[in-house]
């Protein structure tokens, strides 16, 4: 929201606050013929909109005008206006006393909570380094020593041993370069204000994209694809969720074990597009399932047992991706086994088809 | 022999990558000219008149863009972009400039080959392309008549729209190249506006479908997300 609309907006909500509290009022004197609880509900209404509005000028705005309208009002001489009496110049100092009071409580309040998510995220990047530099050496220790070998036995080694070790320095390469680009895609959405670029994108191509990486990646492994036929246009950081599917499509080729069948469907639905990748593989531990998205699924578990291919960071990616475009993933296992992770994104209206 | 040999310029400052560049386009039977730094690789092209250029958009001393616009005020020589991890803005502006293709570091050898030699083709197609619109276009089982304007696939006709038939022929025309989505608007609809992206990407969702491509099987057209379509050549 703009800052214009914002004011617009504060604006109307003060008044009918007022509006509200002003005949209220009436109401009341007409039935109670007692005048003890106007006060308070201009209290409550001042109240109200310091708390609900940006700032202080709408609050103190508020509590001014209710000074007056209790003053014109509900106040000897009725419908007329009494300034210097010291009642109503003690009543218009407590008011505003209320209304800068509860502003500064709320902006503090808004202040924490800013204070709050930037721990967060913080945290979340400190997870994530420590989890990655703890995986690059496996590969990096691998690449450094298979080729140390091959250049200092050269002439000693068989042909095979040379291909073989060779073949391994580019299969651990192949998996620091997935790795480096899921660290670019979370300083890219980590990166203070920059916020992510949304470009309508027709989500036909995108899975598109995403299937034909997938196969060069995993040639043998079928996804079934389930997609609407119409044209759907998705306002997204295509380079983004392409490969937030990629991962979750990767996390099952991984850690699906016995998995017979790997389903991508899009669903469209209350305006949004529905993506889930489902798989009837071995499903999650329910333990584990808590820190799925943490980034904190490490080794612990898994000791040394040489699989490094770390479903906790690709997934946690994953999560901070569909954050940032206003949205949340979800995981959840099957009855009849095997995972579904689900994630939804707004539609983009589309009127004319032509 | 080495006479005969396409002469490829890589303008590149990492050494490492130059170094492996250079050895696969050798091994693969072309004659490598290499430059480290935007001002060297003026010079080279000019002196040698490469076939192809292979050009880093990073360089130390100048932008890899500003070799585009003075290699294109020369000649209509293949270039093929080298652009570090997808920011599709560099992409489209390299293209737009005039470069035939683009790489996404990182990446594998055997992509790097097929584009160099779908770059090549475009350099030996180029004199047929000013003929006009006669003749046919190939591709797998699908065929483009293009006096008769009749698209089949499989042998049977494709009913596309007037306007769908021009994409089509225009990437055809093209094929092996990105064509960025401005591109083919202004040769399109000539004019561009707010609409004209999606305008662009419905008659594209239409064309696919009356095509009958199924999402991860396209064998035709190549989704480049955000920067535009290319037509498969091999």
């Amino acid at each position: 929201m703009d800052k214009k609309t914002q004011w617009l907006m504060d604006g109307l909500f003060m008044a009918s606050t007022l509006f509200v509290s002003f005949f209220l009022n009436l109401a009341l004197q007409e039935v109670y013929h007692s005048r003890t609880l106007i006060p308070m509900i201009f209290v409550l209404g001042v109240f109200l909109v310091s708390w609900k509005t940006q700032g202080y000028f709408w609050g103190i705005a508020s509590s001014m005008i209710s000074v007056l309208l209790v003053n014109y009002t509900f106040t000897y001489p009725y419908w007329a206006f009494d300034l210097i009496s010291p009642e109503c110049i003690f009543s218009a100092v407590v008011m505003l006393i209320v209304s800068v009071m509860t502003g500064a409580l709320t902006t503090k309040l808004k202040v924490q909570e800013k204070i709050r998510a930037e721990i967060e995220r913080e945290r979340m990047r400190a997870n994530l380094l420590r989890a990655v530099s703890h995986d690059l050496r496996t590969p990096l220790t691998s690449i450094y020593g298979s080729t140390s070998t091959i250049l200092e036995n050269y002439d000693a080694l068989t042909k095979e041993q040379k291909l073989k070790l060779t073949r391994e320095v580019q299969e651990d390469a192949q998996w620091l370069i997935r790795m480096v680009e899921n660290l670019l895609s979370v300083t890219r959405i980590d990166d203070g204000k920059v916020q992510i670029s949304k470009i309508p994108t027709v989500l036909e191509e995108l899975i598109d994209a995403v299937i034909l990486k997938f196969h060069k990646h995993y040639p043998d492994q079928t996804v079934t694809v389930r997609i609407p036929d119409d044209f759907i246009s998705i306002p997204m950081d295509a380079m983004l969720i392409e490969q937030v599917l990629l991962n979750i499509l990767e996390n099952a080729v991984n850690h699906a074990v016995g998995m017979t069948e790997l389903v991508l469907t899009v669903a469209d639905r209350d305006s949004r597009a529905w993506f889930s990748v489902r798989d009837n593989g071995c499903g999650i531990p329910a333990d584990r399932m808590k820190l799925l998205f943490t980034g904190y699924l490490d080794r612990a578990d898994h000791p040394a047992d040489g699989t490094r291919h770390n479903m906790g960071i690709g997934l946690s990616v994953c999560s901070a991706i569909v954050k940032a475009h206003g949205s949340e993933i979800y995981a959840r296992n099957l009855p009849d086994g095997g995972v579904e992770f689900s994630f939804s994104l707004e539609k983009e209206e589309t009127n004319e088809q032509q | 022999m080495s006479n005969n040999k396409f002469k490829i310029l890589v303008i590149e400052d990492e050494s490492n990558i130059r170094s492996f560049v250079q050895t696969m386009l050798e091994t693969n039977g072309y004659q490598v000219l290499t430059a480290v730094t935007c001002r060297q690789g003026m010079m080279m092209f000019s002196s040698h008149i490469p076939d192809m250029v292979i050009l880093d958009l990073g360089l130390p001393d100048r932008d890899g863009l500003e070799f585009i616009r003075m290699a294109r005020g020369l000649s209509s020589v293949p270039i093929l972009v080298l652009s570090a991890r997808a920011l599709e803005e560099d992409k489209v502006a390299a293209l737009d400039l005039g470069a035939n293709d683009y790489v996404t570091k990182p990446f594998g050898t055997a992509e790097l080959m097929a584009r160099v030699r779908a770059g090549l083709r475009i350099r030996m197609m180029a004199g047929e392309l000013k003929d006009g619109l006669t003749g046919e276009f190939q591709l797998d089982d699908l065929t483009i008549d293009y006096s008769r304007r009749v698209v089949t696939v499989a042998d049977r006709e494709v009913k596309l729209t007037q306007t769908e038939f021009n994409i089509l022929s225009l990437l055809s025309q093209h094929k092996g190249k990105v064509l960025t989505y401005s591109t083919i608007i202004r040769s399109i609809w000539g004019s561009q506006d707010d609409g004209s992206v999606k305008k662009l990407q419905v008659n594209m969702a239409n064309i696919r479908k009356k095509l009958g491509t199924v999402p991860g099987d396209n064998r035709y057209i190549i989704n480049e997300l955000g920067v535009g379509y290319r037509m498969l050549d091999e």
